[in-house]
């Protein structure tokens, strides 16, 4: 265990430097640079020259990418170009946001999609099965944005009965206790149902073919002769097999927690990491981008580290 | 008896009570309009910064900081007449001298930041000094390159030393609100962009901050202390992000949003068929055309450009793209501005005299391939269209198919904005579909004049022509706007005959605004403008 920690740790390493990297020269190789946005002409063209200048720009690739590397292994990200704040301050602002909408998206899409699975197989094949499979195949199928987007009309517009967007009301921010409380959970209510059902219907397709595999396993015939009940025998012995290919899944998509849904941000007005890395795409914000790049870069390589160890936790025939 | 007595007393008493009533209305002020209300505006991105000299010259954010700052002046919206005018607001009088290169201004005494320290003849040194300085990326150090310094005379009276006559000597003076020195002075201007002045924030406008949740919502309070007092009206304004267009409009409808400022054109009549909604359709100041490359041998002859905006029907593309929200674009001056050359008129969509000119430039179709050529060189080109803009798209569309009926070969390309921008910069393109806003200030050499050979200039399409080049300076040396005027017609007339460019249209400004706003005096150059002034009813 110790040698594959050592190992996964050295690999990420490398891996996150790897990224960062193609990420700088590609942004930097790019045409164009953050001084687009000054093409006006309210604002003299010697202001544009000014901005290249102060921001180094007006130097090559290479040399601005050692001084960012320099600044990265110390734990220093630079200063966001956009939002005039250090990067590691605006990346704090946006993670918690989009951690907490990804994951509870992520939570009861699970929940949702083993809730549909062992509805389904209480009678394979029979008419909820059939009814089922098709839903959740619609929702597997439908993108984000309709699903989001279709839910606003409903909840939001058509019959006032949630808010259509932001965290909070406007002034919730003023609001204290279980009132904040209570209007932050409304505010959650659409986009988490946004990510959640159309995960739901692709976590309701793996359980349902995977546990109806498990449960035509001699092992579970086995449980039954010595006289398991038909419930033990799914719950005890054929579920926690069939959740085998869901750590993989999950783990794929804990970098989710952290990048964030831009459909789903934008959407939903969710200040979350979606949102904050496109704006800094489109305004060339280059400290800002490398920063959430490699957050993310990290993120990835943590959720497949960690599906690793789940899975070996789980699995008694895998060894790392 | 007795009752008529009574009667008639009855009638005299309410007499008496109706011309006392009407002569206490003559002693007092009339009442303010009923306090209170919030306004809910929908943005499409937050402020980046509560500090304007850190930012990037963002127009929305200069609006907000209205709201939060005070300025020495207000610029008033009548420049569709005249130059615009100032009326007073921290400063309260202001004088020129005999020779014209100082300008004295006199602030008011009452006037307090949001911590209640006055606001001095200190500040608005601070604040010059800040914009002048080097260290900031912020547009400043261009805009007060003529004045020579800022004096302060004693704590309420500031002088402005220029260093030549200009027409703009007063607009140059007062750009850019005044910041807290007390609060903001300690900051080395090495740090400041690295600051988050959030954090240490004094206001001294109309409204203070009272809440912001990053990238969702900015609440506005009104400020007891202002010294427009009982104004600001309203209690609140809220500024809430909603980062798409469609989101806005939705959220309007529903009643979630009260102002948003940009309405798509093709949802324009929705908001009119909305009774709680007023549609503002406001003269814009962005005008769209099509940068033809004058380096470039096929865009390098006059006859050759006119033919082009001639065969182009842009009388269809304003109506078809923007709804009929826009007007046919004429020449470098904006239509609604006072320095607009009123004998110009747009040019007429005229194929048949494009074919004329096309001919006269040489262009023919020898091998009967249905494309024009000269030199042996067939008339096909790329026009670059900045991704995701869907009008400017549409609109490349329309004049793909306007040319092709004259056998020229136009290929829209979309590009990304970035690169879009250092294609023209390189001078690495044909033609692009481009738009500009414009400031109040008719400043005509950045646009218009021969680029210099080290760039620093939105002369994007290489246009030169060295007497336009002489009457800008002229009309830049120009001490005054009448001597000025004759001098802007005659550059107008110039460039209009050159058709460096295709002006294709002057967009309206359209706003959507909830009824239950009152006494919003908004224009294109500023939402705000009167908003210490608004009610809204609940």
């Amino acid at each position: 265990m110790p040698r594959f920690l050592l190992r996964r740790f050295a690999a990420a390493i490398v891996l996150v430097w790897l990224v960062a990297t193609v990420t700088f020269a590609l942004v930097s190789l790019a045409p164009g640079d953050a001084a687009a946005g000054l093409a006006d002409p309210r604002v003299a063209p010697e202001v544009r020259e000014r901005f290249r200048r102060d921001f180094g720009l007006d130097r090559p690739w290479p040399a601005r990418y050692l001084t960012w590397l320099a600044g990265a292994a110390r734990g220093d990200l630079g200063v966001s170009w956009v939002h005039h704040r250090p990067v590691a301050a605006v990346l704090a602002d946006a993670v918690p946001a989009t951690a907490l909408l990804a994951g509870l998206g992520l939570l009861l899409e699970i929940a949702g999609g083993l809730a549909l699975a062992l509805v389904q197989l209480r009678r394979p094949h029979g008419r909820a099965d059939r009814a089922l499979t098709a839903l959740s195949l619609v929702a597997y199928a439908l993108p984000a944005f309709v699903v989001a987007l279709l839910l606003q009309y409903l909840f939001a517009y058509r019959f006032r009965l949630l808010p259509p967007s932001h965290t909070l009301s406007p002034g919730g921010e003023l609001l204290t206790g279980l009132p904040r409380l209570l209007d932050q959970l409304r505010h959650l209510v659409l986009p988490v149902a946004a990510i959640a059902l159309t995960g739901a219907g692709a976590v309701a397709r793996y359980l349902r073919g995977s546990l109806l595999d498990e449960r035509g396993q001699l092992y579970v015939l086995a449980a039954r002769a010595r006289g398991c009940s038909e419930r033990r025998a799914l719950w005890a012995h054929a579920l926690p097999n069939a959740l085998l290919p869901l750590v993989t899944m999950v783990g794929l998509s804990l970098p989710f927690l952290i990048s964030g849904s831009l459909v789903i941000e934008v959407i939903f007005a969710w200040p979350g990491m979606g949102q904050t890395m496109v704006a800094a795409a489109l305004a060339r914000d280059l400290p800002l981008l490398m920063g959430g790049t490699l957050l993310a870069t990290l993120a990835v390589v943590a959720g497949n580290a960690l599906a690793d160890l789940a899975y070996a936790l789980v699995d008694p025939r895998v060894r790392l | 008896m007795a009752g008529a007595a009574m009667t008639k007393r009855t009638r005299s008493a309410c007499w008496l009570a109706l011309v006392l009533a009407l002569l206490a209305g003559c002693a007092r002020r009339p009442a303010p309009p009923a306090a209170g209300g919030e306004v809910v505006v929908g943005i499409l991105a937050d402020i980046s910064t509560f500090n304007e000299y850190q930012s990037l010259g963002d127009a929305y954010e200069a609006q907000v900081m209205d709201l939060l700052f005070p300025s020495l002046l207000v610029e008033q919206p009548d420049w569709q007449e005249h130059p615009p005018t100032f009326a007073p607001s921290l400063a309260t009088r202001w004088e020129t001298s005999a020779d014209g290169r100082v300008i004295t201004f006199h602030l008011r005494p009452d006037a307090r930041w949001s911590d209640g320290v006055p606001i001095t003849a200190d500040d608005v040194r601070f604040t010059f000094d800040v914009q002048r300085d080097e260290r900031i990326s912020a547009p400043g150090l261009e805009i007060k390159r003529f004045i020579e310094a800022v004096e302060v005379v004693d704590p309420h009276t500031v002088r402005f030393a220029f260093s030549r006559v200009y027409p703009y000597q007063l607009m140059d003076a007062n750009d850019g609100h005044v910041i807290p020195k007390h609060a903001w002075g300690a900051v080395p201007l090495e740090r400041w962009e690295s600051t988050d002045f959030g954090a240490i924030l004094v206001t001294g406008g109309p409204f203070r901050v009272a809440s912001h949740a990053r990238g969702q919502t900015l609440v506005l309070e009104r400020d007891p202390n202002w010294w427009g007092a009982p104004r600001p009206y309203l209690d609140r304004l809220v500024f809430r992000v909603v980062p798409d267009s469609g989101g806005q409009l939705a959220q309007l409808l529903a009643g979630h949003l009260d102002l948003v400022e940009v309405v798509p054109p093709r949802e324009a009549g929705r908001v009119a068929a909305s009774p709680e909604l007023e549609l503002l359709r406001l003269p814009g100041r962005t005008w769209g055309f099509v940068a033809w490359n004058n380096r470039r041998p096929a865009f390098a002859d006059r006859d050759t450009r006119c033919a082009l905006s001639l065969a182009i029907n842009r009388p269809t593309l304003v109506e078809s793209v923007y709804h009929g929200f826009a007007r046919l674009g004429t020449g470098p001056v904006l239509a609604s501005m006072w320095a607009f050359n009123k004998a110009l008129a747009p040019l007429p969509f005229d194929p048949a005299r494009a074919r004329e000119l096309l001919a006269r430039a040489g262009w023919r179709d020898a091998d009967g391939d249905g494309t024009v050529e000269r030199g042996g060189r067939p008339f096909e080109f790329d026009l670059l269209v900045p991704a995701g803009n869907n009008l400017r798209r549409d609109m490349a569309l329309l004049i793909q198919a306007d040319l092709a009926r004259l056998g020229i070969r136009c290929r829209p390309r979309e590009v990304e904005a970035a690169a879009h921008l250092a294609l023209l910069d390189a001078g690495d393109f044909d033609a692009s579909l481009t738009a500009y806003t414009e400031a109040t200030k008719v400043e005509l050499a950045s646009v218009w004049a021969t680029p210099a050979d080290d760039g620093g200039s939105y002369n994007f399409a290489g246009y030169s022509n060295p007497e336009v080049d002489r009457l800008i300076a002229e009309a830049d040396a120009a001490p005054d706007f009448e001597s000025a005027r004759p001098i802007l017609d005659r550059i107008q007339e110039l460039i209009v005959a050159d058709q460096p460019v295709t002006f294709l249209y002057e967009s309206d400004k359209l706003v959507a605004m909830n009824r239950r706003i009152r006494g919003a005096r908004i224009n294109s150059g500023s939402i705000f403008f009167n908003a210490d002034e608004w009610t809204a009813g609940r």
